[in-house]
């Protein structure tokens, strides 16, 4: 038996993270403008001044965009996903018993009933949508509602309504962003020092000073580290999220042999999945795009492997 | 400079009355809306039962005895929910047992598996049970949370006097029993 109702004190913990995130976000893009401002200013000058004029104004600039994009993709987010997997809504007559499990789950997790799509196509996979739980939607592939029987199907299902209870959707939705921000600001940064260093160097060089120098050296260091160490960042965040979202699937069935054997078969399966970018591939129940995930390192990988994934299942009484 | 002390105590009283009250409630509001699901599906199944009895009446070509058994305590669950979901619990926990009686019943007969109608009704009480069991699950889970919220320290000097009284487990007792007589409305 696992413990109470642990989804509902993960839902605070995620409301609570997301904020603390986009607090960081803010406070990070912030500190980026500053840079940027305070290098462009010293490079036209050729002084480091304590305070920056230019570094403020950037300042102000990028913790306006990172709100602003925040909320945009907050707003937008799923509605994006489920265009580029082309899931369709459907009715329950169209598939009565995936309806029912959809319904049954929601009940076990006491949210209200999500959207129910399917994306046609025989690749073995489904994802949650949605930033919360009123505008949630679960889409599952034609080819996992021909493959799985009732108990492995309920178990997928209730993978996917754990990310919405959990409120992963929202959280995983911020974290794309603030890494997707730095990212951008990463490579404006690079960009901008180009085009100084090619303006110094045709000005003349007795005249440059260390002090911008090494602001210029700190600069290219964190904008080549950032971006690196926020996307480690993110993918331990999804990994994470994967395990809790397995264990909380097991508290609403009460049955993690429907999940085992699902996951089992979703490894086994190889058909390729259309629609599906490495943007979008942290929201599947396991990662779409495999061949990629068996090159690239742990690291930097969406989903834990699912052998250990199988293995946690089965300690929680399999 | 004492009456700011004074005032600060009584603040910061009052803020965590708020608090727990609010925490309290929410607790409740959870537990109540997942009681009222276990009534609606309740409710579902006893619509349920009679369709899915008479299609398998009309595929078999003869009543079969736990066809009776399944209506008898189908019956005797709606006469006593009257009484609300509480007082029927022993009610609906021998129609829990009829009802896999006849889902066993449908899964051994390849004549009736076979049949469109009988397999979407099968489905449909499945998934019907399926709902009673995870909304009597979320149920207790909600109430075991909301007790133990309103039992802990420091929550416990309040809840009692703001009206927040303890909510009762809903049990289904598992074991097999004796259908009950019944008086046919």
């Amino acid at each position: 038996m696992v413990g109470t109702t642990d989804f509902v004190a993960a839902q605070r913990v995620n409301r609570r993270n997301t904020l603390i995130l986009l607090a960081m976000l803010t406070v990070l893009a912030a500190l980026f403008g500053y840079l940027i401002g305070w290098a462009l200013q010293s490079e036209a000058t050729d002084e480091v001044a304590a305070v920056s004029t230019f570094g403020l104004a950037a300042a102000g600039a990028m913790a306006a965009a990172s709100i602003g994009w925040s909320g945009l993709s907050l707003a937008f987010g799923g509605n994006l996903v489920v265009a580029m997997a082309q899931a369709r809504e459907i009715g329950k007559d169209d598939a009565p018993q995936l309806f029912n499990i959809v319904e049954e789950m929601s009940i076990a997790a006491g949210v209200p009933m999500p959207k129910v799509r399917v994306m046609e196509t025989e690749a073995l996979n489904a994802f949650a949508s949605g930033t919360s739980t009123t505008n949630a939607s679960i889409s599952v592939t034609r080819g996992l509602l021909n493959t799985l029987d009732r108990d492995e199907l309920q178990g997928v299902v209730a993978h996917e309504m754990a990310h919405i209870a959990n409120l992963d959707t929202r959280y995983m939705t911020v974290v794309g962003v603030t890494v997707g921000l730095i990212a951008l600001v990463a490579d404006m940064i690079l960009r901008t020092l180009q085009w100084g260093s090619f303006s110094r160097s045709r000005r003349d060089d007795d005249k440059k000073s260390s002090g911008a120098g090494i602001l210029v050296i700190l600069l290219i260091v964190v904008a080549i580290l950032a971006p690196l160490a926020a996307k480690a960042v993110q993918m331990a965040v999804s990994r994470q999220r994967e395990y809790l979202a397995d264990a909380t699937s097991v508290q609403f069935t009460r049955n993690p042999n429907g999940l085992i054997s699902a996951l089992s078969k979703l490894a086994a399966a190889a058909a390729p999945f259309p629609g599906v970018s490495r943007a979008t591939q942290h929201l599947f129940i396991v990662n779409p795009i495999q061949t990629f995930t068996a090159k690239s390192s742990a690291l930097l990988a969406t989903h834990p492997d699912i052998a250990d994934r199988i293995a946690r299942l089965r300690n929680l009484g399999g | 400079m004492t009456l700011w002390i004074v005032l600060g105590i009584v603040v910061l009283i009052v803020l965590w009355l708020i608090t727990t009250y609010n925490g309290l409630v929410g607790g409740r509001t959870q537990a109540q809306a997942a009681w009222s699901q276990i009534d609606v599906q309740l409710k579902r199944r006893h619509d349920l039962i009679p369709n899915l009895v008479q299609v398998v009446k009309d595929a078999m070509g003869y009543e079969q005895e736990t066809l009776t058994k399944v209506i008898q305590a189908r019956n005797a669950a709606v006469a006593a929910s009257a009484a609300g979901p509480a007082q029927a619990a022993p009610a609906e926990a021998a129609l829990t047992q009829a009802t896999r009686g006849l889902l066993g019943l449908v899964e051994s007969y390849p004549q009736l598996k076979a049949n469109e109608n009988v397999k979407q009704l099968q489905e449909e009480l499945t998934s019907t049970e399926n709902k009673i069991a995870f909304a009597r699950q979320f149920y207790n889970d909600s109430v075991a949370s909301y007790n133990v919220r309103r039992q802990s320290f420091p929550a416990v000097l309040a809840a009692q006097s703001l009206g927040f009284g303890p909510m009762e487990l809903f049990d289904m007792p598992e074991t097999e029993r004796e259908v009950p007589k019944v008086v046919l409305r």
